[in-house]
Order: structure tokens, then C-alpha cells, then sequence
């Protein structure tokens, strides 16, 4: 949190002025810094160590390793490492670990980065965009619009939300996905249509969240002179709301953005700790913690690390989130 | 005041009828028969038929467009007409009447939940505090530090972590249940704590309470974060203000002038978000139950999505919206009370 400063003045912003208030903020930097390294980690992941999860064969002589670096100081660990033909310790050979079938938990760990931050991101901008869409529609024009728009966004936020989305994953999961989620998942080549409904609905329980706050936003931004003055000048409705008042209504919507990655992962990983996301063998991170639940009291390392990775990313995209604000929305930092 | 509340009222309640028709088309949305579910794979046709007609699932959803006379003929018509008289239906696994088990499932579920939000206002309130009146101190960090920390732990892994090392690594308390095999207590509200005591059973109230610390602290962790967020901004933001200023310039004592004059201000904002984690607390009980075997209202809606046990999911999910939605209501009528410059019309 950095101190209070005065707001200055929000027009003519030069692009300048945003990366020298960003890298006043230390939030900011730790959590771009975080996000910056599982981006890279999940983009290279097939070059650091390529895997295919599907066609892993069981491999039950490794079964429940535990990870390789205790080997150092550990005995036992150390002679499990041993190639007992060469004689050598192999202390990275599982960092983290190995699972029930042996599988290496690092580099599931790895490969499930880019699931999880796929998913998140997909899911964040869809529920930005449909949410925006409405709320400043609603917003704008009021009306009937907005009448029915906030009554469906008040049913939506009574419900516990992760029950919305368990019951819109049980809806849309089956064997023969229905088109609208084939496709997507040909898009984020996912292969999981369980996971893309996961997907969809952690993004529909999002939603009335950016309806609500571009709402509120736009109301405030549609009474500003500068928008009057362009009504005065003869702007059509359409250049007035997508020219003058979104650009200016974006702010908030950026920050909520970031905040709100960090919730979708959570939710995606939640739904895969329910079963309800995507299926084993697929490493995500949340269907990994599942499986460990038969076994983690004898082989903990199958859940820290998973937890672990989820929990980072989420704190990542928090700082970062609490980052933007300093930057794009000064004033309401204390 | 008085038209305020009945306005409100009434959103809520339209409110509650498109919940009940979300929640019905949604449950029947769910591919899959609860006829076949429950008679087995191998039930014969008529059978399902049969057993689809007894339960009443061969009617049309909402109106009946038939010829056959009556349009309310349908379920939804049905089950409302059932809900005005108290009565829920029965789970069509168990066959016990839904509002009997909503009525052992429902304390279960809010004792742990009140437990989880004694637990973040003991930690996060007094943090938040400390947090901006030694603002940027090593205090401050720490606490900024720990609600970062909460918000970003995934419920699911904070509940097996510490059931990990407190219930099995350590044996201090207890991994799962709400009760030891050995503890005996007939309930008189369901609240085990309150039920021990008021049975004159310390020490099965001992146990419940034991039982209730590892869930407790694992949905509490997320509020806990974000009440000392809350507490922290608002009370710098009210300690910014003239007033505030104007007592400390009239002599007044530290203490007083923040207990009494910044505390009690700065308490509306953390009111309202209080009040929002009514939801939370109810979704996270979900994660929450399923982990710590909780006999609850989240993991038995959750069983019962995979069993298509319709009355089951409608009964718990409108129950839950309609907890939700008094809390709202209630916190938002506290504000008058809060803050007497707020008046309604």
C-alpha cells in the first residue's frame, strides 16, 4: 500500500505515467513478478519437461516417493533416489514428489499451470465482457432493461455461488458436450469439455458482479459534461456510450478484472476438488488435491504442492490486482 | 421507515419465487433420471415409468398446456402449493421428509458457520484496528500480510492442511465429525456446543467445541482476511476526517477519540461486509463439510446433485438463498440503527 497521495487530474493520462506509478508499487511488482513466472513456466512447460498425461503409463515401483531434494539429508529418501546400478543420488528426479502411480508431481504441477491459468483468464474475460456489456447497457438506458437486469443479477447473488456453479457444471457435463462447449474447448485446446464447463460456470457466477459495477460506474460517468456536451453535439446513442462513456468507465472494471482472476482459479480448482471440473488424468491442480484425499496422510507432498501452486497464482493475480489500484485508481487506496 | 421495509420485503420475495423457478428448471436441467437412479440400471421401463408417475415427475414442469383440464397440474404448481403448507417433499433416497432433515442439517451448518465468524472477527477485527493506527508499522504489514495470505488460500487445501497437521501429525484435535464415537447428546436445538450445555454435559459441549476449531478456521480464513481489509481502510479513511481531528484538538484522550468517535463510525462499511459473507460462508460450507465429513447443509445438497435427488437440492439450495437473503435484509435495516443520518423512505 503506498501512501495516500492527491488524485490528480484523471484526463490526458500519457502511458508513461501508468508504468511510473506501477513501479512505485510494490504489490504491483511482486505480484506481475509472480504472474510473469507461472506465465512463462506455463508456456514452456512442454519444453522444461514434456508430458502427455493421457498416455502416462502406471509406473507402481515409484509409488508414492517422497520428494527427491530430501534426499540430502535424508537417508532413506536418498537410497529410494539411488540408481543402485551407477550408484549415484539423483536428488531431481521428482522434486516434489511422486503420486500413487508414480507419476512425478512436479511436472504435473508444472503442466497443470497452464490449465489453470487458461481457465482463469478465459473465464474472467468472458464474464468482463457479457457482464460489462449489460451493466452498461442497463446502466445507460435504464428502463425496462435495467429493471430485468438487476432483478436476474439479485437471483444470482442470493445463491451461494459455488452451488450455481455446481449445478451449471452438473447441467453441461456430459460425454457428447453440446456444441457451444466443443468448440470453445477446440479453442483453448483444453481437451476437457468437463473442464470448460467448469469454466462457463465459474464465468456465469461472475457476471452480476461486472453488471453491477459497470452499472454503477457508467451512472456516474453518463452525468460528466464531457459526455453531455458530446449528446449536445449531436453523438449518436451508440458512439456516445461505446466512445465517451465505456473508455472512461474502464478503470474499475481493469482492477476488478485482476481481483477476479484470482477468484476464477479457486473456483475452477474448487470444482476439480469436487469432481465436478476436470477429470483425472488431467493435472489440474484441484482434481490432483482430490485424487491425493485417498492417500496424502501417508504421502502429504500429493497435496502441499498442488495447494501450493494454486495458492501462488492466486496471491499473484491478488497483488497484482491491489497493484492496478494504486495505479489506475488512486483514490481509493488508503 | 415502515414503507422501506414492506418495499424491501417484497424484493425479496420476488426474489425467492426466481430462485424456486431457477432452481427448478435447473435441478430437472441435470441430465439423468432419478427414477433409473434410484431403482438401479437394470429397472425395467415400466418400472421407471411406474415409479416416475408416483413421484409425479411425468408432469409438465410448470403449466400444463394439456387438454386435460387443470393448468396448475405441473410440479412447480404442486410444490409450492406443498411449500405454503410447510411441507417439502421427502428425499427420494432416504424417503425422510425434507423439512426434517433440513431441520438437523440446518444447525450443523450455521453452528459452524457462526463458529467460522467469531473466529474471523476475534482475529480480523482487533487486526484491522492495530493495522491503521500504527499504520505502516511492522504491525500493519503483518496484518496486510495475513489478509493477502487469507484470501488467496483455496479453502479446500487450508481444510486438508490442517487436518493434516493438527488431527494427524499432532492427534490435538479431532479430523472429522461434529461429535467423538463416545460422546452421547440428545439435541435439544442441534447446536451441540449450546445442546451440551443446556443438557448439563460439559464435557460433550467440550467436545463439540473441539470438533468445530479445524472447519471453523478453515471458512473462517477468507472473512477473517476480508473484515480486516474492510476495518483497516475504513478506519483510516474516518481517522482522515474533520471531526475526528476536531476532538483531538478539544483535548480529548486518545482512546477516547477512537473508540468513541472513529470506531463507531468506521464500523458501517465492515456491517455491510459481515452481512455478505452470509453467502460465502454458506458456498464455502459446501468445500468446508465435504472435507471435515460435516454433517451439513452443503455436503447433503452436494451428495444429492449426484443422486438427483430433486426435493433434496430444491428444498436445501431455496433454504440457503432465503438465509441469504434475511441477512441482507436484516443488514441492511441495521444502518438506520448504525448510522441515524441514514433515514428511509
Amino acid at each position: 500500500m503506498t501512501a495516500a497521495v492527491p488524485a490528480p487530474p484523471k484526463t490526458g493520462r500519457a502511458p508513461s505515467v501508468f508504468w511510473r506509478r506501477f513501479r512505485r508499487s510494490t504489490p504491483g511488482k511482486v505480484g506481475a513478478a509472480i504472474v510473469a513466472a507461472f506465465a512463462l513456466l506455463a508456456i514452456f512447460a512442454q519444453w522444461l519437461a514434456p508430458y502427455d498425461a493421457r498416455s502416462e503409463p502406471n509406473n507402481f515401483i515409484q509409488r508414492l516417493k517422497p520428494p527427491s531434494v530430501a534426499a540430502l539429508w535424508n537417508e532413506e529418501v536418498a537410497a529410494a533416489y539411488t540408481d543402485p546400478v551407477t550408484g549415484r543420488t539423483n536428488i531431481w528426479a521428482a522434486p516434489f514428489g511422486t503420486d500413487d502411480r508414480g507419476r512425478n508431481v512436479a511436472r504435473r504441477v508444472l503442466h497443470g499451470a497452464q490449465l489453470s491459468l487458461k481457465v482463469g483468464i478465459a473465464s474472467t474475460l468472458l464474464a468482463l465482457v457479457v457482464g460489462t456489456l449489460l451493466g452498461v447497457l442497463s446502466g445507460y438506458f435504464g428502463g425496462w432493461l435495467d429493471t430485468v437486469t438487476g432483478y436476474l443479477s439479485d437471483v444470482m447473488l442470493a445463491f451461494p455461488s459455488i452451488l450455481l456453479a455446481i449445478g451449471f457444471a452438473s447441467i453441461f457435463s456430459s460425454d457428447t458436450p453440446p456444441l457451444p462447449i466443443a468448440a470453445l474447448d477446440r479453442l483453448f485446446a483444453l481437451n476437457s469439455p468437463q473442464l470448460v464447463t467448469a469454466m462457463l460456470a465459474v464465468s456465469l457466477v461472475q457476471v452480476p458482479v461486472y453488471m453491477r459495477l459497470a452499472r454503477a460506474v457508467v451512472l456516474s460517468v453518463r452525468e460528466r459534461e464531457f459526455v453531455q456536451a458530446a449528446g449536445a453535439l449531436g453523438a449518436s446513442q451508440g458512439r456516445m456510450v461505446f466512445r465517451h462513456v465505456l473508455p472512461n468507465s474502464l478503470s474499475p472494471l481493469i482492477v476488478q478484472g485482476a481481483l477476479s482472476i484470482a477468484t476464477a482459479t479457486i473456483e475452477v480448482a474448487a470444482l476439480g476438488f469436487l469432481g465436478i471440473g476436470a477429470q483425472p488424468p488431467l493435472p489440474e491442480w484441484g482434481t490432483m488435491i482430490s485424487d491425493s484425499r485417498q492417500y496424502y496422510i501417508d504421502a502429504p507432498w500429493t497435496m502441499i504442492f498442488p495447494g501450493l501452486a494454486i495458492f501462488l497464482t492466486v496471491l499473484g493475480f491478488n497483488l497484482l490486482g491491489d497493484g492496478l489500484r494504486d495505479v489506475l485508481d488512486p483514490r481509493s487506496t488508503q | 421507515m415502515g414503507s422501506y421495509v414492506i418495499r424491501r420485503l417484497l424484493r425479496t420475495l420476488l426474489v425467492m419465487i426466481g430462485i424456486s423457478v431457477v432452481v427448478f428448471a435447473f435441478v430437472r436441467s441435470i441430465p439423468g433420471d432419478p427414477a433409473t437412479a434410484l431403482l438401479g440400471e437394470r429397472a425395467t421401463p415400466a418400472a421407471a415409468a411406474a415409479l416416475r408417475e408416483q413421484l409425479g415427475l411425468n408432469k409438465p414442469w410448470f403449466i400444463n398446456f394439456g387438454n386435460l383440464g387443470n393448468p396448475l397440474d405441473a410440479q412447480y404448481p404442486r410444490y409450492v402449493a406443498g411449500l405454503l403448507q410447510g411441507d417439502l417433499g421427502s428425499g427420494l433416497k432416504s424417503n425422510i421428509p425434507v423439512r426434517d432433515e433440513l431441520a438437523s442439517r440446518f444447525p450443523a451448518t450455521a453452528e459452524l458457520s457462526i463458529a467460522a465468524l467469531l473466529f474471523a472477527l476475534l482475529i480480523g477485527l482487533p487486526a484491522g484496528i492495530i493495522a491503521a493506527l500504527r499504520r505502516n508499522s511492522a504491525w500493519d504489514n503483518l496484518a496486510t500480510t495475513v489478509s493477502l495470505v487469507g484470501v488467496s488460500m483455496p479453502v479446500f487445501w487450508l481444510g486438508l492442511l490442517l487436518s493434516y497437521f493438527f488431527a494427524v501429525r499432532l492427534g490435538w484435535l479431532p479430523p472429522s465429525a461434529r461429535l467423538g464415537n463416545e460422546t452421547v447428546l440428545e439435541p435439544v436445538t442441534g447446536f451441540y456446543v449450546l445442546d451440551g450445555l443446556l443438557r448439563g454435559q460439559p464435557a460433550a459441549a467440550w467436545d463439540a467445541v473441539r470438533h468445530l476449531i479445524l472447519p471453523a478456521i478453515a471458512l473462517g480464513s477468507i472473512p477473517l482476511a476480508i473484515i480486516a481489509r474492510i476495518t483497516r481502510s475504513s478506519l483510516l479513511d474516518v481517522l482522515g476526517q474533520d471531526y475526528v481531528r476536531t476532538a483531538r484538538a478539544k483535548g480529548l484522550s486518545a482512546r477516547s477519540v477512537t473508540l468513541k468517535h472513529a470506531l463507531r463510525n468506521a464500523m458501517l462499511p465492515v456491517v455491510t461486509v459481515i452481512g455478505l459473507q452470509a453467502g460465502a460462508l454458506l458456498g464455502g460450507a459446501v468445500l468446508t463439510e465435504t472435507i471435515f465429513s460435516w454433517p451439513g447443509l452443503g455436503s447433503w445438497v452436494y451428495d444429492a446433485i449426484s443422486l438427483r435427488d430433486y426435493p433434496v437440492i430444491q428444498g436445501g439450495v431455496i433454504f440457503a438463498a432465503l438465509v441469504v437473503s434475511v441477512v441482507n435484509l436484516l443488514v441492511d435495516l441495521s444502518y438506520a440503527t448504525l448510522d441515524p443520518r441514514i433515514q428511509y423512505r
